[in-house]
């Protein structure tokens, strides 16, 4: 390489850093923030190439601009003034998210939006997901209300393949105890949004709340326990002796099914690639009830202290190497994952989960999330043994 | 899901470069394409292309790099962060780097190709994309495949069947998901005439076998939007094409014809051939004859005549209150891709 491309010392990056990133940019956590609530049109100022991305991972409506070159030339406000005024009249409000090219562009963006229309500068190079997703919440200014009762779940994210399933393993579980939702945090009209209770569980803690007073998440069943415990200090009259029993119960199914695995083989040597929340959850899960020996916990946004193997690992590049280094029987985490080391037991954990039909509402969160998790963990290292030692 | 409703919004709807040029530069088996610009641009196209090929039972991953433009780079530029990137590209040994730009590089203003113009040792390729700004997918698309022509080095004979090279596919659907079933048909329909294809421009190529591209004898495009890409390669290398793989049923026989014509062939027994496999095919529908259909897009909008000719022969009656049938869109290629369409329309109508 000639001398003077020699990279600064800010430029300089190991070799794996350039490699694919895997997870998405702060536009499409913006976007997946913002499209959960109903009542709000989201607009993606851009082009079709930023919009297509989102929409075709939301399962709701987005509406963008679809912005050609002559009007990054010529200006863009008249484009972004008449898409708004076609939406449908059924939004209350409209959101407007800024890509890239606009982003830069200098346009006076505000002038041609109404008082109430939120502008959310959340570019791509501006950062990853949860950037643009807390850009967003901010924008939403969640409140609590003194009028609003019950607990609101938050950690809610479109984007989220188990966001379907956690919300409804979250809202089963607060019925169990007799405890009201309040607000979903976004998933709900921005009427409850400015509303919210005065209390708030998590179904993924790296995503923030934005109100109430956080009383803990719900991933693993210590952590359900744990949660509601707290919720019955704050709350009183609320029973959490179901949820309690039930985290019992779920408690001895999984070290049940656990032991029986380990009658027959040995604990799987495993590999967790994900969100920092998902992948400590899983990799804990792991140890606990598989004796597992966890190889790597490779986070796709940021670490924190823990005894597990936790690396900030973004890219397909490193991952690879890692994965052709340990040689885990068992990976959990995205597609990337498993194609990178098809050999190994799979668990989809992360997105993208492609390759199989995803239908039902599956939860991580909640005790059905770890009954789910270990169910799918217990089968897919079985079916792997089954096929290695097939007889011919 | 629908979303801007305005007028004029169907050119606005044709996604961005940096997809199609990926969706050829990442065939290419032993070169690495850098993504000039934000990290998502990567992470968006190659979610795309990997959720594709997982789909086709293909999962291989790609080697795509970005030099992941952050707020800094767009405030200062950028170009220092694409050759620290570029640097890294070569230290996995590649035949051949690929770079595209995104939008906001452009916009910008960095200088891509003067980065790509120093001594690199293996060829870097700027592929003139810049995002949105440069077009949409298919702009992208082609401009990739007559980038990559540079690969071919240096300009060919006078093309026709003198030539020592063979037929050459460009420009194949990589993210389609019947990519190798319509190969598949070409190549059965090249058999008919005792040919078959060569190099595949690009699809699984390693970048030296893209050297054989000036010395074909016959490039045939996989669709006409591809003309100024076999327009580029017959200016360079004076090789003739056929703007198109097979469509339909009389299309199907139009192919073999014009191939002959091109290589100097006799397609008597092929045509005939064809003739009787279209007759035999079109038999297993006959319990269709009669049904009333309606063809979305129309026929006669110019959308789709394939549609309307395959539908006269079965003896289906297009007609208000019929069973809407699809138009797929590309069409399907040779009589094998007929003949699925026509299962499929056969389960719409019988639904």
């Amino acid at each position: 390489m000639p001398d003077d491309t020699e990279p600064s010392p800010r430029e300089r990056r190991s070799p794996a850093d350039c490699t694919a990133p895997l997870w998405p940019c702060g536009m499409t956590g913006a976007a997946a923030c913002l499209a959960g609530v109903p009542d709000l049109a989201v607009v993606i100022h851009g082009s079709s190439g930023c919009f297509f991305y989102p929409q075709s991972l939301l399962p709701v409506p987005l509406f963008s601009t679809l912005i050609h070159e002559r009007e990054v030339i010529f200006g863009s406000l008249d484009r972004l003034a008449a898409v708004i005024a076609s939406l449908p009249s059924t939004y209350r409000r409209v959101a407007v998210v800024t890509t890239c090219v606009p982003a830069i562009v200098g346009e006076e963006i505000r002038e041609v939006l109404g008082e109430d229309t939120l502008l959310l500068d959340s570019p791509g190079f501006a950062g990853q997901m949860e950037t643009g997703y807390g850009r967003a919440l901010e924008a939403l200014c969640p409140e609590t209300s003194a009028d609003a009762g019950g607990v609101n779940i938050a950690g809610l994210n479109l984007l989220d393949p188990f966001n379907r399933g956690n919300l409804q393993e979250a809202a089963r579980l607060l019925s169990r105890a007799g405890i009201p939702v309040a607000t979903r945090i976004p998933e709900d009209p921005l009427g409850k949004i400015g509303s919210c209770g005065p209390f708030t569980v998590s179904v993924n803690p790296d995503l923030p709340a934005g109100a109430g007073d956080d009383c803990g998440d719900l991933l693993g069943l210590g952590a359900v326990g744990r949660t509601f415990l707290r919720l019955g200090d704050r709350l009183p009259g609320i029973d959490t002796g179901p949820v309690l029993g039930e985290v019992s119960g779920a408690e001895e199914r999984v070290q049940r099914a656990a032991d029986k695995y380990l009658r027959r083989f040995d604990p799987p040597r495993a590999a967790v690639f994900g969100g920092l929340s998902y992948a400590l959850f899983a990799a804990e899960t792991l140890r606990r009830y598989l004796d597992a020996e966890i190889l790597v916990v490779g986070s796709r946004n940021g670490t924190r202290p823990s005894p597990l193997p936790v690396k900030e690992m973004g890219r397909i590049g490193g991952i690879a190497e890692v994965l052709n280094r340990e040689r885990p029987d068992l990976v959990v985490g995205s597609s990337f994952e498993r194609s990178a080391w098809p050999g190994a037991a799979f668990v989809g954990l992360t997105p993208p989960i492609r390759g199989r039909v995803l239908l039902r509402s599956r939860a991580l969160a909640g005790i059905e999330g770890t009954l789910s998790f270990m169910e799918e963990v217990l089968n897919a290292c079985m079916d792997r043994k089954r096929t290695s030692t097939a007889r011919p | 899901m629908s979303s801007n409703p305005l007028p004029w919004s169907t050119s606005r709807l044709e996604g961005c470069t940096l997809t199609g040029a990926l969706s050829v530069t990442a065939e290419v088996t032993d070169g690495v394409t850098v993504v000039h610009g934000p990290a998502g641009c990567v992470q968006h196209n190659a979610s795309l292309i990997h959720a594709t090929l997982l789909d086709r039972d293909t999962p291989h991953l790609l080697r795509i790099l970005s030099s992941d433009l952050d707020e800094a780079g767009v405030i200062f530029g950028g170009e220092g962060a694409l050759a620290s990137c570029l640097g890294e590209a070569l230290a996995g040994d590649p035949s051949a780097v690929f770079v595209l730009s995104t939008c906001i590089v452009q916009a910008i203003g960095d200088d891509v190709g003067a980065v790509c113009r120093r001594e690199w040792g293996v060829p870097v390729i700027p592929v003139p994309t810049s995002g949105f700004l440069g077009g949409g997918f298919q702009d992208g698309m082609a401009g990739a495949l007559v980038a990559l022509g540079d690969l071919a080095g240096g300009e060919g004979g006078s093309g026709g069947g003198d030539r020592g090279g063979g037929i050459t596919l460009v420009g194949e659907k990589n993210l389609e998901h019947d990519v190798e079933e319509n190969f598949a048909e070409v190549t059965r329909l090249l058999a008919l005439l005792g040919e078959r294809p060569g190099l595949r421009f690009v699809r699984g190529s390693r970048a030296a076998a893209l050297a054989g591209l000036s010395r074909g004898r016959l490039n045939i495009l996989r669709e006409p939007d591809l003309g100024p890409v076999g327009e580029a390669f017959a200016a360079r290398f004076g090789t003739p094409y056929l703007d198109s793989f097979p469509v339909g049923l009389s299309g199907s026989l139009r192919f073999l014809g014009e191939v002959a014509g091109v290589l100097g062939l006799d397609p008597s027994d092929a045509l005939e051939e064809e003739r009787g496999r279209q007759v035999d095919a079109l038999a297993d529908f006959g319990d269709l004859r009669g049904e009333r259909i309606a063809l979305s897009p129309p026929p006669g909008s110019g959308a789709a005549p394939f549609a309307a000719e395959v539908a006269a022969s079965l003896g289906l009656r297009i007609a208000d209150g019929g069973t809407p049938l699809p138009c797929p869109s590309p069409p399907p290629v040779g009589t094998a891709g007929v003949v699925r369409l026509l299962h499929r329309w056969r389960r719409a109508i019988r639904a």
